[in-house]
């Protein structure tokens, strides 16, 4: 395991500018979650610290050793594909002995069989060592895509979206799964995900990109409390924090370059009845179970956010709202923070 | 569906009621074979009774050339002939020889050539096509034209040897000679059928998706392991593919060593096709001749069952 520090990368791809001007520190045994939509510049950063990819500017050290330039051979990386990318003419035992055959590690073949049989063990694939990799199921091919991964003892694990592929029970199995041996092996991991689930309870530090910008790097509190930016704060949260314009809504000792009132569930707090600081109306209510999903419109606009399904409101109900903590961001969507509380 | 339904009606209309009436009735199954019978018919005209009527013919004296003489049965005596016969065991080692050389020459080149195209260099597309070119003459234009450039006098061929070797073009006869004879052959044979080989390893080349080989890139796989353990396993089902359409297609090649060679000098560059045609239609020794046809066949299709069973194994891997 070892430090990675980024410094100034950029990346182009012809004209379309993938990575911007991004630095980042990955320290020794952190879990650091890349999150963002599909073309934020995740899995380009990835296969930059990969070595796939080759930046245009910036410096990438691994363990204190300039990688910028190397070859991925001579980056003692591992990298777990989206789309598994096993060895499809080989075993499940032989994709995952592949790595420790490299002539660089010298193994012996009792060394390569125990460890390939204790990594089998902790992905619970032992049974199938001796089968096809295509003739394993999806969840089976990603526990040994993963696997391949966690033979090796790598200065960084690198994993690209590793579960978006599987169902969602099996996500869920696996993500705790990975959270357990990352923290057994005391391993370093850049982890790339559009899941906020995924990153909230994965990540030591989540890193939110944006059009090829490292927008805001956090620990998951940090990032769902104190967002920079009305765009860091959607990414996270569900429902998704919603967003008011403050020309509509009177809330005494904002500033003026508020534009924007951001709101979470936390951030309301809803009583039937009419007596409050802003009135609304409930127009629908979506029963998930455990709870509500109520939606309620208010001076001409819409507000989602959960509920007690013991409250007892139903459509129709007239409802008097309070802001509490509210997150306030000027017109281009940055932040602003009210008063001397940061 | 309206339209739809109009041209059915009308097409029951424009049907002969004594037609309707006789297919009204039939089940499924019946028309069925109605629709395959002509095929079937026509297979069993053109493939199956003249294989059975050869069979038959090797087991009688029939000579095509005196059609009216008396059959008379011989029972397995050509068979025997045959598989006695030193020539014919001639032949078929000439056959073997040209096989296998033809096979190992035209996967190596070919393969080579593949894995070079694939690199994606500048121009590649037009390097591809100008490869591709000799597959798409005619046998007999290829045999004619290396006839000339096999020439000692006037042939490039010779001429090109002499320039790296520093002999007399005209020392050495390719056609004519014992030795070089069944190597000008495979020579003509490699430069024409190579780029079919390489067309193929291509197709398994570009199956291999990119990843893979990030993968192994990262796995800290060199350049010569990755080769070895992916690119040439992943490939593997693609070359035996290759290298049975050629087997199957040399075995029995024919136009090109008759327009080069015809089977000289002597008998070195004889094949077994042509010794087969020399029976048939210049000793016209029907019987014998399919006999020998027949053994060749059994032979083509044993091995080629062998092969291909080896081929679904390598494939299911």
């Amino acid at each position: 395991m070892a430090e990675v520090v980024l410094s100034h990368i950029s990346k182009k791809f012809g004209s379309v500018t993938a990575i911007s001007d991004v630095s980042l520190t990955i320290g020794n045994g952190e879990f650091i979650v890349l999150l963002g939509p599909t073309g934020a510049g995740k899995t380009t950063l990835l296969r930059l610290v990969a070595g796939l990819e080759t930046a245009d500017a910036g410096t990438i050290s691994i363990g204190g050793f300039d990688a910028t330039k190397s070859a991925p051979s001579s980056r003692d990386v591992a990298f777990v594909f989206q789309q598994y990318s096993l060895y499809p003419h080989l075993t499940v035992f032989e994709n995952l002995a592949f790595p420790l055959r490299s002539p660089i590690r010298n193994m012996s073949e009792k060394d390569i069989t125990a460890k390939v049989k204790e990594i089998a063990g902790l992905l619970r694939i032992e049974d199938k060592l001796q089968n096809r990799a295509t003739q394993l199921s999806g969840g089976q091919m990603q526990r040994v895509a993963i696997g391949r991964a966690l033979v090796r003892s790598p200065s960084i694990y690198l994993m690209d979206e590793p579960l978006s592929s599987l169902d969602a029970k099996l996500r869920g199995d696996l993500r705790v799964e990975l959270k357990r041996i990352q923290h057994v092996m005391g391993a370093t991991v850049l982890y790339v995900t559009h899941d906020q689930m995924e990153a909230m309870t994965l990540a030591t530090r989540i890193g939110v990109m944006k059009e090829g910008h490292l927008v805001q790097v956090g620990t998951p509190r940090e990032i769902y409390t104190d967002p920079v930016d009305l765009y860091v704060a959607s990414r996270l949260g569900t429902p998704s924090i919603n967003s008011l314009p403050s020309k509509d809504f009177q809330v005494a000792g904002i500033p003026d370059t508020v534009h924007t009132i951001g709101l979470r569930t936390e951030h309301l707090q809803i009583r039937k009845g009419k007596k409050g600081s802003f009135i609304g109306t409930v127009n629908y209510v979506e029963h998930l179970g455990d709870q509500d999903y109520l939606h309620i419109s208010i001076n001409g606009h819409e507000l989602v956010t959960l509920s007690n399904p013991d409250d007892g409101l139903s459509t129709g109900d007239e409802v008097s709202l309070e802001f509490v903590n509210a997150l306030y961001f000027d017109r281009a969507g940055n932040r602003v923070h009210r008063g001397k509380h940061p | 569906m309206s339209k739809l339904n109009e041209i059915a009606d009308r097409a029951a209309g424009a049907t002969p009621p004594s037609l309707a009436g006789a297919v009204r009735g039939l089940s499924d199954k019946s028309i069925a074979w109605i629709f395959i019978a002509p095929t079937i018919i026509l297979l069993l005209a053109i493939n199956i009774f003249p294989l059975i009527w050869t069979i038959y013919l090797s087991l009688t004296n029939y000579r095509a050339n005196r059609p009216n003489a008396e059959l008379k049965f011989v029972g397995t005596e050509h068979y025997e002939k045959i598989l006695t016969n030193p020539d014919i065991w001639a032949a078929m080692q000439s056959t073997a020889h040209f096989v296998v050389w033809t096979i190992v020459l035209q996967t190596v080149i070919g393969f080579t050539l593949a894995w070079l195209v694939d690199r994606k260099f500048r121009g590649h597309g037009f390097w591809t096509t100008v490869i591709l070119l000799p597959m798409m003459l005619s046998p007999a234009v290829v045999g004619n034209f290396w006839k000339f450039l096999y020439q000692p006098q006037i042939g490039l061929f010779n001429y090109i040897i002499s320039f790296f070797t520093g002999a007399e073009p005209s020392s050495f006869e390719m056609l004519g000679s014992v030795q070089l004879a069944p190597w000008a052959i495979v020579i003509v044979d490699t430069w024409m059928w190579t780029p079919y080989v390489m067309l193929i390893c291509l197709a398994g080349l570009r199956s291999i998706p990119d990843y893979i080989y990030e993968a192994a890139e990262v796995d800290r796989a060199s350049n010569w392991r990755q080769f070895w353990s992916i690119t040439i396993p992943m490939c593997l089902p693609f070359i035996m593919l290759a290298v049975l359409f050629r087997g199957i297609e040399n075995f029995k090649m024919f136009d090109m060593v008759n327009l080069l060679t015809g089977g000289g000098p002597g008998s070195t560059t004889e094949v077994a096709s042509i010794t087969l045609k020399r029976e048939a239609f210049e000793k016209w020794r029907t019987g014998f001749s399919s006999a020998f046809a027949i053994i060749l066949f059994v032979t083509v299709f044993g091995l080629a069952n062998i092969y291909v069973k080896a081929l679904n194994k390598v494939k299911s891997r």
